[in-house]
């Protein structure tokens, strides 16, 4: 008895192994897009017209400000990082608090996007898109599913940043245990990259 | 100091942002795409190398794996686009 109370377990951490696998993951879910991609791709050759016209609808400058928006995200999470690093712990989590933050106001204006055009009748096998060409079909058929499945992604890395900011406040993410911190930002900044695809297949097509 | 790297970065992603949507402006045909995706795949580059610490990275396995996968990414969207293309 008194031997088991006097017994600490040595903590050991894997920190490459942790990095390692976040990126595993990070890989597979490139390919998961990329697959989307791909059909994406093959049905704009096929209709290109259609595709432009379809594309002119959507909003561009929302488009574009969501794009501004995701990209300052990426940056506050890299400092959030290395402020943690640098042991400035509260500098950190108010960045990351920032990060938070754009992530819903990319959702907000993504939900306003969805809105508006649901409230125009396109939504998916919708009774007035189903009148249109079939390229544009495809187009908003694709707009869906795959701003839809990012905007999955954004709401989940939401969620995992709000996790990290309540170990971070309460100090289960400190200076020199900083790999959930990193690895959710690695997340953070996948689902950048992604939509850094996505802004001008959807909205910018000439 | 480090933040002003990502500072920098933040800003060369936000021109790169503006140099996409003005260039929508102008009718390039077929190059459009192809100069739209090389900015999206300069913007990556830059988020994968300095938000990601890619470039900083000491352990082979990310030199190699990453890579890895983005090359088969690309022989899988080529070879279907290429099936789509000449069919």
């Amino acid at each position: 008895m008194d031997e088991a109370k006097g017994f600490v377990p040595e903590e050991v951490r894997d920190y490459t192994g942790a990095k390692l696998g976040m990126w595993l993951f990070i890989l597979s879910e490139l390919l998961l897009f990329g697959g989307m991609f791909i059909l994406y791709s093959a049905y704009r050759y096929k209709n290109p017209v259609d595709f432009h016209h379809a594309s002119e609808e959507l909003d561009v400058i929302l488009g574009t400000l969501n794009t501004i928006i995701l990209l300052t995200s990426s940056l506050t999470m890299a400092i959030s990082v290395s402020a943690l690093q640098a042991g400035r712990s509260r500098l950190s989590a108010f960045l990351l608090m920032a990060t938070i933050a754009f992530g819903l106001l990319f959702l907000l204006n993504k939900g306003i996007e969805w809105t508006t055009k649901i409230d125009h009748g396109i939504y998916p096998n919708s009774p007035t898109l189903l009148t249109r060409a079939k390229g544009e079909i495809l187009f908003f058929g694709l707009y869906y599913v795959m701003t839809g499945l990012h905007g999955l992604h954004v709401l989940i890395g939401v969620g995992v940043l709000s996790v990290m900011l309540f170990f971070l406040l309460k100090e289960k993410i400190t200076q020199s245990h900083f790999a959930g911190l990193e690895n959710s930002g690695l997340y953070w900044h996948l689902v950048d990259i992604i939509w850094i695809f996505l802004y001008p297949l959807f909205y910018l097509i000439t | 100091m480090k933040y002003r790297a990502y500072i920098l970065v933040w800003a060369g992603l936000i021109i790169l942002t503006g140099v996409t949507f003005s260039l929508a402006g102008f009718h390039l045909g077929g190059w459009a795409v192809l100069i739209a995706l090389s900015i999206a795949g300069t913007k990556s580059g830059l988020v994968l190398n300095y938000f990601m610490h890619l470039k900083s990275e000491k352990e082979l396995i990310f030199k190699i794996a990453i890579p890895l996968v983005l090359a088969v990414l690309l022989v899988f969207i080529s070879l279907t686009f290429s099936d789509v293309v000449f069919r």
